[in-house]
């Protein structure tokens, strides 16, 4: 119940951060100092003049007050509605709808392949320090934090694509497609995320209670599985909730170089044609994701640590 | 040993979830892909279906022959039909009109359209149809007043079914040479119209008289389209073309070598490295167009030190060209001497290039009085140092490094370059406030030029007729390039061209820097590849496979 209570308690605490958000974009946006009704018709081929650029501001209410504007935005938003784009003309939700799956894909496949790979790889590598598993990783992590990202990508799409033929090149239609992407947007996070597994159980295994564990004759594999993973695992699930919401925003070079039609590609052309509504719901959905990514490691953590929500009980 | 087969079961379960997840999230996106008997198949002929695949680095937009981006100029090319197409040097061919003619004064063209020729839904192709056409375009004159024709015309009348009259406010020589254009001159049919008749909102359909007929489509992935068997002209020799969207250059390159793709074609659609290691590579085919366009900077004559002619000069002598494409583009574009390369109409008027020579740049500076002071580097002049300012698009990968290059020769001279890349809306920007000392700029290319280029210079709002604000003869050069316009006979048009250039040329109020091409790489199999004359048009109908 009072796990209950934590999320209801978050849940309510998103609505002034995502409207925060959602604010500061709109203002930085008007701040900019491209007007979006001189890049609307450059786009469309017109001349900019005076009389042009009035007509355009006026089309895309853009001639109304700041308040008025944001008002007509929020009023927008209650209604699910997120505007139409001024470059294609079409509905943004529509857009996002098509885009967005894709995207969350990508994210959540990259975070469940950084897990796969991150939990046995740290474990291996904190119980058999200093030997070839952990020297090992190690390798791994200094190349997973030094490999520049779109190079990784183009070293897969060369060897495991194009020369082996194992996997498609672009392309966003089958499963097979999210791999190498995937597997690029992973390769840092597992660097990552395997080193702070490995420092975490080591940390843990000096504890009282592993001894005590021990002294109770159990085997190395339930005293790591059963307590010390569950203390050591909780820096990797904060990083991962910090990481859901980069990998939602961050993941335009992969999904150019992978030709997938996510959200990256087309959050880049909007800020080139300064797309006002698209940019903004971009921003919103972007810290939606955030929010949402903290807010599930809290709950993680939570479930793995009951004194948290006791804490934060007493905090209230 | 029973807690380690237990924990291989839970690793083999999570691999089948994530790939049960992931397999059951695109389900529904691999509905719309085409069969697996042509895309992503390494046999582009399967029996007598020969499939051309190709990417583009976005979709090909909502095929709307009357409107803008997101529409694609090469998809909208391909697509649809004009009256008249442009041809080699120049020639205008009959296309939707078997011939046209042009009343004494200039101003009314009568276009006898051809017969029997059906849209992709069977209608038939009349000047009802083409009237129906003119008049969504001129309902949005404004959204396509950069065209002169658009705004010279007064009134269109179908004279009879097969006959279509134009009437023009003023004599307009280009009028035939802009029905070419790729848009909004082209044709759609009646039942692609919206309800109420203006395509600046959409259209239903793209129904058109073409060689290609859209049979699938997924946005921003891939647009499959088949030849159009009732096509009035000559048939295509292949039978399909795929387009997959693939915004990555070196993606790109990469689908070529894995046989995913038939043809790299276009501008700017690879890195010109990449360009030079495939041609180097020896599997491929390569080939590079005759001159398209040109690239050059504008100089502002309005204000700074460029108000000055001598310095303007120093500038044509300073910069390396030859170095610039060498380095820059691998040669794969060509140096140029003159702002329209002289293969375009009444361009070839024998001007004599302006050589890179460092010591005639310094004495010119010399001569506007910007010496250089002893143990300094950059001259001065009244105490104030040669300082001037490039602009860039930033994200440009071939206007960065030029940029650097040339600040690099202009340092030799003793003038201190800033340059400044901003992307593109700002850069937008600062060219239609004339808001810089030079900036990079395109012309328009075939079929647009030479007179869309004259067209720029003396309209105010695109920034190029505010930078020649600082010229003594700017009321006579512009004069003369509306006037150009207005000609009927050939020899007065070309001695004013003549004028024009040669003015532009002594004033050096651009600085040519090359001339764009269009690229293209395919496997040998690839036959009977040409590049169009037209620089928007694509080379598909002429192409054939042969294994």
């Amino acid at each position: 119940m009072n796990l209950f209570f934590y999320v209801i308690k978050r849940l309510a605490m998103m609505v002034p951060v995502i409207v925060g958000a959602s604010f500061v974009c709109f203002l930085l946006l008007r701040l900019s100092p491209v007007d979006p009704a001189r890049a609307y018709l450059s786009v469309s081929n017109i001349v900019p003049t005076e009389e042009t650029i009035a007509a355009v501001r006026a089309q895309l209410g853009l001639d109304r007050s700041f308040w008025s504007q944001y008002g007509h935005w929020l009023w927008q938003l209650c209604q699910l509605d997120f505007g139409t784009s001024f470059f294609s003309k079409l509905p943004v939700a529509r857009e996002l709808a098509a885009r967005l799956p894709i995207t969350a894909t990508l994210a959540l496949s990259s975070l469940a392949i950084a897990f796969i790979v991150s939990i046995p790889l740290g474990i291996a590598s904190a119980l058999r320090r200093n030997r070839l598993i952990d020297h090992m990783s190690r390798l791994l992590a200094f190349l997973g934090a030094s490999i520049p990202q779109f190079w990784l990508a183009y070293l897969f799409l060369y060897f495991l694509s194009v020369k082996l033929d194992w996997f498609p090149l672009q392309g966003a239609d089958t499963w097979l497609h999210y791999v190498l992407p995937s597997c690029t947007l992973a390769f840092a996070l597992i660097a990552t995320y395997s080193r702070l597994l490995r420092a975490g159980l080591i940390e843990g295994l000096q504890e009282p209670f592993v001894l005590y564990a021990r002294a109770r004759g159990l085997g190395t594999f339930a005293v790591v599985g059963r307590h010390v993973l569950r203390h050591a695992i909780r820096p990797v699930i904060t990083a991962a909730g910090m990481n859901l919401g980069k990998l939602f925003a961050g993941a335009v070079i992969v999904e150019q170089i992978f030709s997938m039609p996510g959200m990256g590609g087309f959050f880049l052309e909007s800020v080139y044609h300064r797309d006002y509504p698209v940019i903004q719901s971009y921003v919103l959905i972007m810290a939606i994701a955030f929010v949402i990514g903290n807010l599930a490691a809290d709950v993680v953590q939570a479930y793995l640590d009951p004194r948290l929500t006791q804490t934060a009980r007493k905090g209230e | 040993m029973f807690r380690k087969v237990k924990q291989i079961h839970i690793s083999i379960l999570l691999v089948l979830m994530i790939s049960i997840f992931l397999a059951g999230c695109n389900s529904k996106a691999s509905e719309n892909t085409p069969e697996p008997s042509t895309v992503g198949n390494p046999s582009t002929t399967v029996g007598d279906i020969k499939t051309l695949r190709l990417s583009w680095p976005k979709d090909i937009g909502p095929l709307n022959p009357h409107e803008y981006t997101p529409n694609e100029f090469f998809a909208q090319g391909m697509y649809y039909e004009p009256l008249i197409d442009y041809g080699e040097g120049g020639k205008l061919v009959p296309k939707l009109a078997e011939s046209w003619d042009i009343s004494e004064d200039g101003k009314q063209y009568t276009f006898h359209l051809r017969q029997n020729v059906k849209f992709s839904d069977g209608s038939d192709f009349d000047s009802s149809v083409v009237q129906k056409n003119f008049d969504t375009i001129l309902a949005n004159r404004d959204m396509h007043s950069w065209l002169g024709l658009i705004s010279q015309i007064e009134k269109t009348e179908a004279v009879d079914a097969h006959t279509f009259k134009i009437t023009l406010k003023n004599r307009y020589y280009p009028a035939l040479q802009e029905f070419a254009v790729v848009r909004p001159l082209r044709f759609l049919g009646a039942a692609g119209f919206p309800d109420d008749g203006n395509t600046a909102k959409g259209i239903k359909s793209p129904i058109t008289t073409g060689p290609w007929v859209l049979s699938e489509y997924k946005k921003d992935d891939i647009a499959v389209f088949t030849r159009n068997d009732n096509y009035w002209g000559t048939k295509p020799k292949i039978n399909t073309i795929i387009i997959k969207v693939i915004p990555d250059g070196e993606a790109r390159v990469l689908a070529l070598e894995k046989g995913d793709i038939d043809l790299i074609w276009g501008e700017g659609v690879i890195s010109l490295d990449s360009f030079v290691s495939l041609r180097d590579s020896g599997k491929f085919e390569t080939s590079i167009s005759d001159p398209v366009a040109s690239r050059a900077l504008i100089v502002n004559t309005a204000k700074g030190p460029f108000a000055d002619l001598n310095v303007r000069l120093a500038l044509q002598h300073a910069v390396n060209k030859q170095a610039l494409v060498q380095g820059v583009t691998n040669n794969v574009e060509k140096a140029a001497d003159t702002i329209i390369s002289s293969n375009f109409p009444y361009a070839n008027v024998g001007l004599k290039p302006y050589d890179y020579n460092l010591e005639t740049a310094k004495s010119l500076l010399d001569q506007a009085g910007w010496k250089l002071p002893d143990g300094k580097t950059i001259r001065e002049k009244d105490g104030k140092p040669l300082e001037i300012e490039l602009v860039y698009m930033g994200p440009d990968q071939i206007e960065k490094p030029m940029a650097a290059a040339i600040q690099s020769d202009l340092k030799q001279i003793g003038v201190s370059l800033k340059t400044t890349g901003v992307e593109r809306e700002l850069r937008n920007k600062r060219m239609e406030t004339a808001d810089f000392d030079l900036l990079f700029w395109g012309t328009y290319g075939a079929p647009y030029d030479p007179h869309s280029f004259v067209s720029t210079n003396y309209e105010p709002g695109y920034g190029i007729f505010e930078s020649q604000q600082g010229l003594s003869m700017k009321d006579e050069l512009h004069q003369q390039m509306k006037d150009v316009l207005l000609t009927v006979n050939e020899e007065e048009r070309q001695k004013l061209y003549t004028s024009i250039f040669t003015t532009l040329h002594e004033q050096a109020v651009y600085l040519p820097i090359s001339y764009l091409t269009n690229i293209a790489v395919y496997p040998s199999y690839v036959k009977d590849f040409k590049f169009p004359a037209h620089r928007d048009e694509t080379p598909f109908d002429s192409i054939d496979f042969q294994k």
